[in-house]
This record gives structure tokens, sequence and C-alpha cells, in this order.
């Protein structure tokens, strides 16, 4: 998603602002501090921090609708740990995003330096290769539905023309995760590459010319020269990719439905037919709030890889 | 030495096909949807595909007058234009405070904006949609512009922040030393000199907002139904329907690529920014 693209600068900035924030606080508060945040906070509280803390509290509960409320302790977290479909889903959340974030930092990566060698035309390839991000997640499910159609579609097709076999792509429990890996790569590789290029374009060139006074080798330097400067780039692309992949929703929804028989559901299709078509309000809940918790220990995890000092 | 050129040249002619191989798989599956939707049914399902064929706009004259497709289009337009403007109406002052006023829980709301990023749709939905249902905020549009603001305003804050951030300190202190008033310089001095950032912050939001499916699938059913949702509902028995399918996710991308080409500049400019600093 597009928005998603300034996400970097967001997390850029804030690095760079957080001591500047720092100065204001504590010395003395003012009225009319409060008087400018005070809607935002407002809004904050009616649309995120409401939820959260709702969602919480009535994961101890069991309610389904009804006027029944029944408090039950650690019943509902305990069902799921306990309940198998909830690790194989949980299983498969990973594995799409283990899978979807390796390859798109990959091509991405290797786009964005590809593209940097470029010595006219940069702006026009840039250009293009941004526009999968533009389209909404259930549109791109929609669209390579049509190119994957076992029978009809055009990519059996054409690989039918060079002697490779037919696929079902999202018919069949072993081909239907891979299938929605691609789809995700088409669709997101756009940002590692956006972002990873105007990386690239930040560094300075003096230590790279050094670098080839002394000698050293292409694969030299983008080992020990651009690896290292990017480093900061590089793990905010990573956290973002692997937060929006652990939340994989539309192109699930949109393509297989989490079929066939559960082997592409994510948690949050999980949780949506969970909620929404079995009426398990309380049980949505509490998969969310255990979800939000893993998202939040894995960023966790990935800033405290960023402080040490190498890869 | 020559030979060196001649790698070069070699190893820059190979960069500039694969650069071409990545243009054609990422264009490839939009112009081939785009085709089908202008061709017939019977075009459409032909194998071998057909290259050469008669266009026809049927599918798209169709669409519009089939099943609430037009009255989900304006939805979104309304959504998304409410969204961003709420967005931008709590979010620019809340994003000057930030910068330059004092107030306790500075921090903790700066890490409350990244944290409600992080977290998933579900968490907000469920909550929200049982809320909804008691005050009859369910199914409106207003009631999902409200709840986009979960991801729309900390995003609209931090990128106005670092826009407003850019404006020298020493402007502002000449405008109140002028006897200006905070209100005053917010308006004089940084939406002028920001604009071209808001304006790409409203932009980015506006393309969020409408590319956006799982929020709007679980909070709205009829009258408030968005784009995303109604082109969902060709997916399931209506699968076979191409014609439609086809058109309809083309008459939904395109006014995001008439968007982000405004916006390009500054999506690139931005990023250069932040990376840079």
């Amino acid at each position: 998603m597009a928005p998603a693209v300034s996400i970097l600068l967001l997390e850029i900035k804030m690095n760079n602002h957080i001591h500047s924030l720092e100065e204001g606080t504590g010395k003395h508060s003012n009225i009319s501090g409060y008087l400018y945040v005070g809607p935002a906070l407002a809004i904050l509280g009616l649309t995120s921090i409401f939820p959260v803390i709702y969602s919480f509290v009535m994961s101890f509960f069991n309610w389904n609708w009804g006027l029944r409320v029944n408090f039950v302790g650690f019943q509902n977290y305990i069902r799921y740990f306990s309940d198998p479909i909830f690790w194989k889903v949980l299983g498969q959340t990973f594995y799409f995003t283990v899978g979807a974030v390796t390859i798109e930092f990959i091509l991405g990566f290797g786009m964005a330096l590809l593209v940097n060698r470029l010595n006219f035309g940069i702006g026009v390839f840039r250009t293009i290769l941004l526009l999968p991000l533009m389209v909404s997640g259930i549109i791109v499910s929609l669209i390579w539905k049509v190119l994957l159609d076992p029978t009809l579609g055009i990519v059996n097709y054409l690989m039918s023309l060079v002697g490779l076999p037919r696929l079902v792509w999202f018919g069949s429990q072993s081909t239907a995760m891979p299938s929605i890996i691609m789809v995700d790569t088409w669709w997101q590789t756009a940002f590692v590459f956006i972002v990873l290029s105007a990386g690239l374009r930040s560094l300075p060139s003096e230590p790279f010319e050094a670098a080839e006074v002394d000698g050293a080798n292409a694969f030299q330097k983008f080992r020990f020269l651009t690896l290292p400067m990017l480093r900061q780039v590089i793990l905010t692309v990573l956290i973002f990719r692997t937060i929006d992949c652990l939340k994989v929703f539309a192109i699930i929804f949109g393509t297989t439905g989490g079929g066939p028989a559960q082997s592409t559901e994510s948690i949050q299709t999980l949780a949506y037919r969970t909620a929404f078509k079995f009426l398990f309000l309380s049980r949505a809940m509490t998969l969310m709030v255990i979800f939000s918790m893993l998202i939040l220990i894995i960023s966790l995890l990935y800033i405290k890889f960023g402080e040490r000092e190498t890869f | 030495m020559l030979g060196f050129r001649i790698r070069r040249k070699i190893t820059s002619l190979l960069s500039y096909i694969l650069a071409c191989v990545a243009v054609f798989l990422t264009l490839f599956p939009i112009l081939w949807i785009f085709s089908i939707s202008i061709k017939t049914q019977r075009d459409a399902f032909a194998i071998p595909p057909i290259i050469i064929f008669k266009p026809i706009w049927s599918n798209y004259t169709k669409i519009w007058q089939t099943a609430g497709f037009a009255q989900a289009f304006r939805n979104s337009a309304i959504v998304t234009m409410l969204g961003v403007l709420l967005a931008l109406v709590v979010g620019i002052p809340a994003a000057y405070a930030l910068n330059r006023l004092p107030f306790k829980g500075k921090k903790a709301l700066t890490i409350w904006l990244l944290l409600s990023y992080m977290l998933p749709e579900f968490l907000f939905i469920i909550p929200i949609y049982i809320l909804y249902q008691k005050i009859g905020l369910y199914d409106t549009q207003i009631g999902l512009a409200i709840v986009y603001q979960v991801f729309v305003l900390p995003f609209t804050i931090w990128l106005l922040r670092g826009f407003f951030a850019d404006v020298p300190i020493e402007l502002e202190d000449a405008a109140r030393i002028d006897g200006c008033t905070r209100f005053q310089t917010l308006r004089r001095i940084y939406l002028p000199l920001t604009a071209p950032g808001i304006a790409a912050t409203a932009i980015l939001t506006s393309i969020w907002i409408w590319n956006e499916l799982t929020i709007a699938l679980a909070l709205t059913f009829e009258t408030s139904r968005t784009v995303t949702v109604a082109v969902a509902g060709f997916r399931g028995y209506a699968s076979i329907d191409w014609g439609s399918m086809t058109a309809a996710s083309i008459v939904s991308i395109l006014p995001m690529f008439v968007f982000a080409a405004l916006a390009q500049r500054y999506i690139v400019e931005g990023l250069t920014l932040g990376a840079v600093k």
C-alpha cells in the first residue's frame, strides 16, 4: 500500500526527532498543548485505545451476542493454546510471512541495485515498478484469480506452451499457499524496491571511490559498504514487511478464502470467521489479543537486533 | 582498457534488459485484465487467447447499472473525503503541538501512534463493530471514516510532524514577536509553507482509504458498502463473469493511478528526505 511506503519516512524521522520531543516533556505542562492534541486524543481514544482495552477485558469472558456474559478467566486462552487448529493457522501465517518477506526482500533489493546502476530512464522505471502498490489487495486477488485460473487462465496456457505442467494454483493444498506468496510478491516487492532505492541514492559516494582505488571488487563493496550503511533502512523495510505479512487478510480472503481445507487460513482470516461467521466474539477478541502480543514481541526482537553493531 | 569499457557496456545492457523484464512482469497482469474487460465473454474464454479482437465497452456500462456498483463507488469517494478531512483537521494541530508545544505524555502519545500501526485490524474491528451496532454507526459513511482514523490519523500526524519540523523555528518566533497567536502562526506560517507536504499526505491517505478492504468488509453492509467490498462481491458465485469483474477492477484502480501520478514526486521526495536525514 502506498501510504506504507512513507512509513519509512516516519520511522526515520522518529529516530531523529525523538530527542527534540523529549525537550518538551516534563518541564512545564502547557494547557494550549492539550488544546491542540485534544481532538486527536479523543479520536484515538475511541478508535484504538477503547478497542484494545475492550478486547483485552472481553478475552476473559464468554460472550456471543447474547444476554449472558460469563467470566471464564483464562479459559479462552487455554482453549487456543490447546487447539491444534490455532497452531496450524499460526504456522501457516508464519509460513506465508517468512516466504513472502524473504522473496520480496531479495527481489526488491536486487531491483533497487539494478535500477540504481542505470544511466537514464530511472524515473520511468521507478514509476512503473511502483504501480502494484497502488492497487487494493482485493483487486490484486481478483487479477490473479483470472490469470491463474486452472482451465482458462493465461499463465497455465503459457506454461503449457513451454512444456511445463498445468497447475491448479489456488485449488490444491500444496500449491495454494505458494501461489498466495507469489501474488503478494507481485504486489509488495515494490515497497522493498522503492525504500531501498531511496536508501541507495542517499549513500555518500566517497567510500565507494576509495574502495575502488583500493581495488575492492563489486561483492566486497556490497558486503562491506552498501550493506552496513543501509542497515537501518533494511531493518525498517523488514519490520514493516513482516508486520504487514503477519496481518495478511485481503489477498487470502480474495483468492482462496482460507481454503482448500483451511490450508491457507491466516490468523486474521480465522479471526474474521470466528467473529463474523460463527459469532464467537469474545473468542475472536482473545485471538487478536494473543496475536497482537506476538506482533509486538517480533517487532521488539527486530529493534533489539537493530541495536547491535553489525549484521 | 578497451575490454573494461566493453564489459561496462554489456553489464549496462544486461541491467536494462532485466529492468525491462521487471517492468513487463509488473504491467502484464494489469494490461491483461484490461484486455479481458474489453472482450466479449467468448473472446475472454478463448484458448489459445485472442490477441487481436474488436474491443467492446459494454462491460463498463453494465457494471454501472448492476448491483450497487455506482453506489459503492460514490460511497468510497465520500468516505475517502471524510476520512482525509477528519485526519487533517485533527492531525494538523496535533502535529504542531508534538513539534512545538510542551505537554505531559508527549512520549506516550508518540509511542501509541507507532503501536497502533502494528496492531492487527480485527483487534479494533470487533469492539468497534459491537459499539457501532449499539449507537447506530454501523454501515454509515461517517462511521467508517472515523474508524479509519486508527491508521490514517497516526500516519497523518507522523508525516506532518516531519514536515512541520522543517519549518525554521525563527520564523515562528518572529511571528510571535509581531503579535501572532499560536493559532495564527500555525495558519499563516506553517500551513502555507508545508502545503505541498499536506497535499501529499492527503493523497497518500486517500489511496490507503480507497484501497482498504478489511475494515469496510466488517463495518458496512449495504448502504455504505465501499468499492473494495463491492469488487469482492464478484469473487464467489459470479466469478465466471470475468467481464464485470475485470471492468470493476480497472475502474477502481484508475483513480488511484491518477492519485499516484499526482503524489509520485512526493513519495520519492519524501522517502529521500527521510533516508538522507
